[in-house]
């Protein structure tokens, strides 16, 4: 079944940014890129309740993410960049030496 | 058209932030030079100044500003050129203004504003320039403040991410004359991005060694780059343990700069800093890394292709 269609926007937070500083394997940096905002309504919709797996996908890999609410527009995604969000990343840069890093369409579905 | 963040802090009347978020990503930006400091020609410091954040999402950078405006995600440029008509004064399509998600009440009142002020200032993130339109959305946002010079003093400055990105630019760019994506193959700078760019090449295929030095492409580049990075010989100087020393063949570990070893780093309007540390360590400084690693290559013999 295919799951339903966002647009996700990964980002930086400055929790992520203290983190990367303290150590990329420590379990508090591992939950913070691994946590997905979504509106709340999108997550009723999709049958998803907070703190509950959902399954990301697109054309180049899948990733699986920890979802809660909050401050996002509908059909809209936020993740903190991370090893999650890299295996969601095109290598196309068109032509620029940049890979597209925001505005990525993908497929949710509860994991 | 750019200037320092010191020009930013002593003159900007108009402060516009643009697909950033630097209450998070650069959280000493807004009370060091921008929006918080009171300034040669900006006595009255907060209360001088206009704060104009646009942005696709509404961050915490937004609680700091006298104006959101929401965009619709990738209409970025769409936004930038219809603001670009407005300052001329030319008519524009109300159906384009709809599609961006912003009346055309509030980008007349931008447009209005960035006229009218004495020293704006338009810093601009990734969320302008990696995403749908890329250098397109950044040249749109550069002709914007160009053309606003005609009216007033405008200036733009990219919100440069990691720590010292800008230093890396500034050094490629006054050995090479290029700031990145630059080959050195044929004894000569050659730039193309795209081609020489550091994701395509490993993305192709088409080095069959990297030296990873201050940055962890293996935490943050796309998964098909990490992957070659893992198939190949990776080189890594690091203080810490990463993503990318994990994958790599060969992780040295080098003295963290600023802390244990000097250097210079620049600060994203391309000032430099020197850096004295404060404390010393048993590990070497990249300096001293790479210094060895030139002198070892120096002393081996020319390879030569067998059979010429």
């Amino acid at each position: 079944m295919a799951g339903a269609r966002f647009l996700l926007i990964p980002g930086r937070t400055s929790k992520q940014g203290q983190q990367i500083n303290v150590g990329k394997d420590h379990a508090a940096y591992q939950a913070i890129v691994s946590t997905l905002t979504m509106h709340a309504d999108d997550m009723k919709e999709l049958g998803v309740s907070a703190g509950a797996s959902v399954r990301v996908r697109n054309e180049t890999g899948e990733a699986t993410f920890v979802c809660q609410p909050g401050n996002v527009p509908r059909g809209l995604l936020f993740v903190p960049y991370g090893p999650p969000t890299c295996r969601l990343m095109g290598g196309e840069t068109d032509g620029t030496g940049m890979p597209t890093s925001k505005g990525w369409d993908v497929e949710v579905e509860p994991a | 058209m750019s200037c320092t963040l010191g020009e930013v802090k002593n003159r900007a009347d108009l402060i516009i932030y643009w697909g950033g978020n630097p209450a998070e990503c650069h959280p000493r930006h807004f009370t060091k030079y921008t929006i918080m400091q009171k300034g040669k020609y900006v006595p009255n410091g907060r209360k001088g100044r206009t704060m104009v954040l646009v942005d696709i999402r509404e961050t915490p950078s937004a609680k700091a500003a006298d104006l959101f405006l929401q965009v619709r995600p990738a209409k970025d440029f769409e936004t930038l050129t219809i603001l670009r008509a407005l300052i001329k004064g030319r008519r524009v399509d109300a159906a384009a203004v709809a599609e961006t998600g912003l009346t055309l009440e509030q980008l007349e009142d931008l447009a209005h504003r960035m006229k009218t002020c004495r020293f704006g200032v338009l810093f601009f993130g990734m969320g302008l320039s990696m995403t749908r339109g890329k250098h397109m959305n950044s040249a749109a946002a550069l002709t914007l403040a160009a053309e606003l010079n005609a009216f007033t003093k405008f200036v733009t400055m990219p919100m440069r991410g990691h720590g010292n990105v800008t230093g890396a630019d500034v050094v490629m760019r006054y050995t090479t004359a290029y700031p990145f994506g630059v080959s050195l193959s044929r004894g000569y700078p050659r730039f193309n991005p795209g081609e020489f760019s550091t994701i395509d090449l490993l993305v192709r295929g088409d080095v069959d060694a990297t030296l990873v030095l201050g940055a962890d492409p293996g935490a943050t580049m796309p998964q098909p780059a990490i992957d070659h990075l893992a198939r190949t010989p990776t080189i890594v100087l690091d203080p810490k343990v990463t993503h990318s020393s994990r994958l790599a063949r060969v992780h040295i570990t080098t003295a963290a700069t600023g802390i244990t070893a000097p250097g210079t780093v620049y600060r994203m309007d391309e000032v430099p800093l020197p850096l004295r540390p404060p404390l010393s360590g048993p590990y070497p400084s990249d300096e001293d890394v790479l210094k060895r690693i030139v002198a070892a290559v120096k002393r081996k013999p020319a390879w030569e292709p067998a059979g010429v």
